[in-house]
């Protein structure tokens, strides 16, 4: 059963196996798959500068098996929307302790028929929901937003649509709520809380208080 | 960032803004009309994508379309033969009308949609795919003589087109599972006798099964239409036109 785990810089030691798969699956779909170029690495290894002690993994793991993955990061420090996708960004950039930029999401090719998508959803939800977190910031594929709104999710654009590696992208902001939650839970037939929260306490309060 | 592109982003996000506010299918044509004129389009259709089984009428959310085109597209049957139609089943990219490839010498009826979409000033189009998350397939075509379609104004319609089909999704409810799961033809007749005021005895009693019978193909219909009772599984098959009374 597929199973999805909180991974912080405070509990990665039981991880390590698995962060590597995250990685290597991040080139593999990122790079490979996608053709996002400008990410590519000699060693099969996707790391970027956003992979630190700020960083927030939720993990979707199938009986020590990798199937999806996705990464939080605190939106007061220099975040890819801010450093790297501004332009993204016209009606300006949401930056707040209680505002997570959300990034590198994906689904092992395998498992895309929907039920893994709602989970992971699911999940990053009751996560930011337990962290007192309003909203989640994102750039995404342009066909992305319609399984967003049908998983429940309330999208605001940040900005319109640009190409980025050929493919149509824009910048949004996802409002985190109990009712998208449910929605999106009763979508795939989850029932109840589904985090695992191997050696964390129940909220992180990771978020620093002040701009990097 | 020229001025004019800059009207293109306020109108989107403006548009965007209203869609939320719209109380009914009637008012979201209306609101998508008064927008895309602005960019030359005078049609415009939401539609699920049809199974084998289903007859493109039924999967149509709403519309702005010539009466007498529709009448022509679906007597003919145009959706299974479309080449916009056959595009938007294998992108996920927004594409124009004259970007859906078909060969006019081996494929006559292809040539013949595209055709005779131009005697009701659908001369060209740009249509967006929707794949949702349960495969739920849709679309939104928009189309027109004089198109005001460039790398600067398809950025704004992109998005703006993904906020209409979303807000038109909210508002008619369409089936997520569709097709191979239709309504058998005992459910469609337990239902158009519950629509007719007739309990599961009395039901029972006319089709000479029994009551518990009745009971399961009303239980098996509300499933498969996502309706919580009975009165909703008709409401549900009267609005997809599975069962007619």
């Amino acid at each position: 059963m597929t199973c999805v785990h909180v991974i912080t810089h405070a509990n990665r030691h039981f991880y390590e196996e698995s962060l590597e798969q995250f990685h290597r699956l991040r080139h593999q779909i990122f790079v490979e798959e996608r053709g996002w170029s400008g990410l590519r690495q000699p060693d099969g290894l996707e790391v970027d500068a956003y992979d630190n002690q700020h960083a927030v993994y939720l993990l979707a793991i199938d009986a020590g098996r990798l199937v999806g993955g996705q990464r939080l990061y605190p939106t007061l420090l220099p975040h890819m929307i801010s450093e790297v996708f501004p332009h993204l960004a016209q009606l300006g950039v949401p930056q707040a302790a209680d505002i997570l930029e959300w990034t590198r999401y994906f689904v092992v090719k395998e498992r895309r028929t929907g039920r893994t998508d709602c989970r992971l959803l699911a999940a990053m939800q009751e996560f930011c929901l337990g962290e007192g977190i309003t909203e989640v910031t994102a750039v995404v594929e342009m066909w992305w937003l319609p399984r967003w709104q049908q998983a429940g999710f309330k999208v605001r654009p940040l900005g319109l649509p640009q190409l980025i590696e050929g493919q149509p992208c824009i910048a949004a902001a996802v409002e985190i709520s109990q009712a998208s939650l449910e929605h999106v839970r009763k979508l795939a037939g989850l029932r109840g809380a589904s985090l695992i929260r191997n050696g964390l306490s129940s909220r992180i309060h990771q978020v620093p208080h002040v701009a990097a | 960032m020229s001025q004019q592109s800059f009207d293109y982003a306020t109108e989107a996000f403006e548009f965007i803004g209203r869609l939320d506010g719209l109380p009914s299918a009637e008012t979201v044509i209306e609101e998508m009309a008064r927008s895309f004129t602005l960019f030359g389009f005078e049609n415009f259709i939401i539609t699920g994508l049809p199974s084998p089984q289903e007859r493109f009428d039924q999967v149509v959310l709403l519309k702005k379309w010539p009466k007498a085109w529709f009448e022509i597209y679906s007597k003919q049957d145009y959706v299974r033969v479309d080449p916009v139609i056959r595009l938007c089943r294998n992108t996920v990219q927004p594409f124009e009308w004259s970007e859906a490839p078909f060969d006019r010498e081996t494929e006559p009826r292809a040539a013949e949609v595209m055709d005779r979409a131009t005697d009701f000033r659908m001369k060209d189009g740009f249509c967006l795919p929707i794949h949702g998350i349960n495969g739920y397939e849709a679309c939104l075509s928009m189309s027109g003589v004089d198109l005001d379609l460039s790398s600067r104004t398809k950025p704004a319609l992109h998005l703006m087109a993904m906020y209409a089909f979303e807000r038109a999704r909210q508002l008619l409810n369409p089936l997520p599972y569709r097709g191979a799961e239709l309504l058998t033809p005992r459910e469609r007749e337990t239902l158009m006798w519950a629509a007719a005021g007739k309990s599961a005895a009395d039901t029972g009693e006319i089709l000479g099964i029994t009551e518990r019978t009745v009971t399961a193909h009303i239980v098996s219909s509300c499933q498969k239409l996502g309706a919580a009772n009975k009165t909703q599984a008709v409401a549900r098959a009267m609005q997809y036109k599975l069962i007619r009374i």
